[in-house]
């Protein structure tokens, strides 16, 4: 089905207000008032919002909408039930990692699962991309073609629908119901098939500098030194975790008042001092620069093991959030040229 | 498969307290329902309003219904823990992680290394051990402290000395001369020179301070034990207990999950180990 990306977006406020299908909220990119900026962040839509479904990635990581900066786990926090459009290729293939982690067989993260579960999720394709953008080096795809509900390619001032999932239908169905949808003439996949590659090269381009193998196992093996050289603009802030779309490090705290245990989790970064200090001051990465290193070990080497993925999605983020300007593409790229070091 | 919540916490009450050392203590709780473990498995001890911290039962799995909590006061958490009263309200999650395999050590002849605190998981496994001694060949304990003072348990030597098939040595590093001490004086690891050593397929169980571990490990590796058999209880900061929180991490393995009880040859490949 193809729909007027206009009527589209009267259709999503619409969807706010009158709460159809039992969806409380509506959660868009829109653009920052005042900023002078082409990136998004994701905002609740109202009929102020310059609403901004194409582009590329948002500021803020989707996983900041599933896995807030702080919640409460005992009693769990409830979901509500809500609807985000305009999610990326790379926040959504960060969904397999973070998915892995929190809803594994041994343990579940209730509140994860609970907003995991009362969502409904809109991608769209990518169709301009950022200076940092770098999907296309960890396999990943300026757009989605797995695991969402609905996913929309922008056309000529139209989208074109393809449902992914159970609620993918419910969602056409309200759609249905609330606006005017058309039938593709049938030239449409091909011609976003062409808009698809033509951004894949693009960034493909952008990236060829930072090219590099796919033998993450490298990573551990590079010479110290080299770690201690590429630190030295970092200054532990950890603003790189926070923005990542697969980080997930927390800490829980205690806040019982009354007779029911009360736990709360923030986040928390292996880029920070105390991270993994235990009581008593022992800790096993007290240097910057093993902290840095973990991170990257963490990312390609750690989570590789843990979930036979990578903890990189190629966004970007923590390029553009760098305090140091540390360019994590050559960090990685360097790190995994250096000759073998005896161990 | 996966609990509903799993940080749900059962609330225990404290009925005694004894005082081991300066800096060392043993809750004794019970809980409002029984919270059944597996010796090396730990819990997550919460005090209200303040926070929360890992920690292995000192008393054997065989009991459910009370449980002994041996804890050193050692960093904020503790320090409140030090603080608590006979009947005071307080909560445990868990248990979490894996444990001593002492089923498969049947009919062997089993080593246990517990250096200061150290003890405290030990004994769960030792206490655990005894319930069951006739299926084993025999236990050798080898405690260690720093002086007289720190070493726990002083009231349950005589009584574990008397029990058949049990060895129990004992060591401090140093005598201060206000205290007193007719037992062994050396570093713990010297007290495997005293003992008959049976390496040859027996379980050898490593538990203290870090440096002890490692020093612990690479003589019983001289002593040809080997790396499959000696399990080492790997403490890091286990803030959630389930995987998801990522402090503990050694490399590829989560403490928490994939521990804390470990065999050296699973993780010696991985990078600061003993920090």
């Amino acid at each position: 089905m193809i729909v007027k990306a206009e009527d589209f977006i009267s259709f999503l406020i619409k969807y706010q207000k009158e709460s159809l299908g039992g969806f409380q909220q509506v959660i868009v990119p829109g653009k920052l008032k005042n900023v002078e900026t082409d990136q998004q962040l994701f905002t609740e839509i109202s009929d102020k919002t310059d609403v901004v479904l194409d582009s590329y990635r948002t500021i803020d990581p989707l996983r900041a909408l599933f896995y807030f900066s702080r919640e409460t786990l005992l009693p769990a926090d409830k979901a509500k039930k809500r609807l985000i459009v305009g999610a990326k290729g790379c926040d959504m293939a960060a969904f397999q990692v973070l998915d892995k982690a929190l809803i594994n067989e041994d343990f579940i993260d209730p509140v994860y699962q609970a907003w995991r579960e009362q969502t409904t999720i809109i991608s769209t394709d990518c169709t301009e991309i950022g200076d940092s953008c770098h999907c296309v080096l960890v396999k990943g795809k300026p757009y989605t073609d797995q695991n969402y509900d609905m996913n929309l390619s922008a056309i000529n001032g139209n989208y074109l629908i393809t449902v992914g999932s159970k609620k993918g239908e419910e969602l056409l169905k309200i759609m249905k119901d609330t606006i005017s949808l058309a039938q593709p003439h049938g030239n449409e996949k091909e011609t976003i098939k062409k808009n698809r590659k033509a951004i894949e090269e693009k960034l493909k381009q952008q990236n060829s500098k930072y090219i590099r193998s796919e033998e993450y196992g490298n990573l551990r093996k590079s010479d110290i030194e080299g770690w201690i050289e590429d630190s030295k603009q970092c200054i532990g802030c950890g603003g790189c975790t926070n923005i990542c779309p697969t980080c997930y490090c927390i800490i829980i705290d205690d806040e019982t008042t009354g007779k029911e245990f009360v736990k709360v989790r923030s986040y928390d970064s292996c880029q920070l001092h105390g991270y993994a200090k235990v009581a008593g001051g022992d800790s096993p990465r007290p240097k910057m620069y093993q902290r840095f290193r973990n991170r990257y070990l963490c990312k390609f080497d750690y989570m590789k093991s843990n979930f036979d993925l990578i903890g990189c999605t190629g966004c970007g983020r923590c390029i553009d959030v760098c305090a140091g300007e540390i360019e994590f593409r050559e960090v990685v790229q360097k790190n995994m040229q250096l000759p073998k070091v005896q161990e | 498969m996966a609990q509903a919540n799993p940080y749900e916490v059962i609330a225990v009450e404290i009925y005694e307290i004894i005082e081991e050392s300066p800096t060392i203590r043993t809750l004794r709780v019970k809980p409002e329902k029984p919270i059944p473990f597996k010796t090396g498995q730990f819990i997550e001890l919460t005090i209200p309003n303040i926070g929360e911290g890992p920690f292995t039962p000192s008393s054997s799995h065989s009991i459910s219904d009370k449980m002994d909590i041996t804890i050193m006061k050692t960093g904020f958490v503790t320090e409140y823990i030090h603080k608590t009263k006979v009947g005071d309200r307080i909560g445990i999650r868990g248990p979490y992680g894996t444990h001593y395999p002492i089923d498969e050590w049947r009919g062997k002849d089993v080593l246990i290394m517990g250096g200061g605190v150290g003890m405290a998981p030990t004994r769960s496994l030792f206490t655990s051990l005894l319930h069951d001694i006739d299926n084993y060949n025999s236990i050798t304990f080898l405690a260690g402290a720093r002086t007289p003072n720190d070493m726990i348990y002083k009231q349950h030597i005589q009584g574990w000395r008397e029990i058949d098939k049990v060895n129990f040595l004992r060591s401090v590093d140093r005598v201060p001369e206000v205290e007193e001490w007719s037992e062994e004086v050396c570093l713990i690891t010297k007290l495997l020179d005293k003992i008959n050593i049976n390496p040859k397929d027996n379980p050898v169980v490593v538990c203290g301070p870090p440096i002890m571990m490692k020093f612990g490990t690479l003589d019983l590796l001289k002593y040809g034990y080997a790396e499959k058999d000696i399990y080492l209880s790997m403490e890091k900061k286990m803030y959630c207990g389930i995987g998801h929180c990522r402090h503990c991490v050694i490399g590829k393995y989560y403490a928490c999950k994939d521990g804390p009880v470990f065999t050296y040859d699973k993780i010696l490949n991985e990078e600061n180990i003993w920090e």
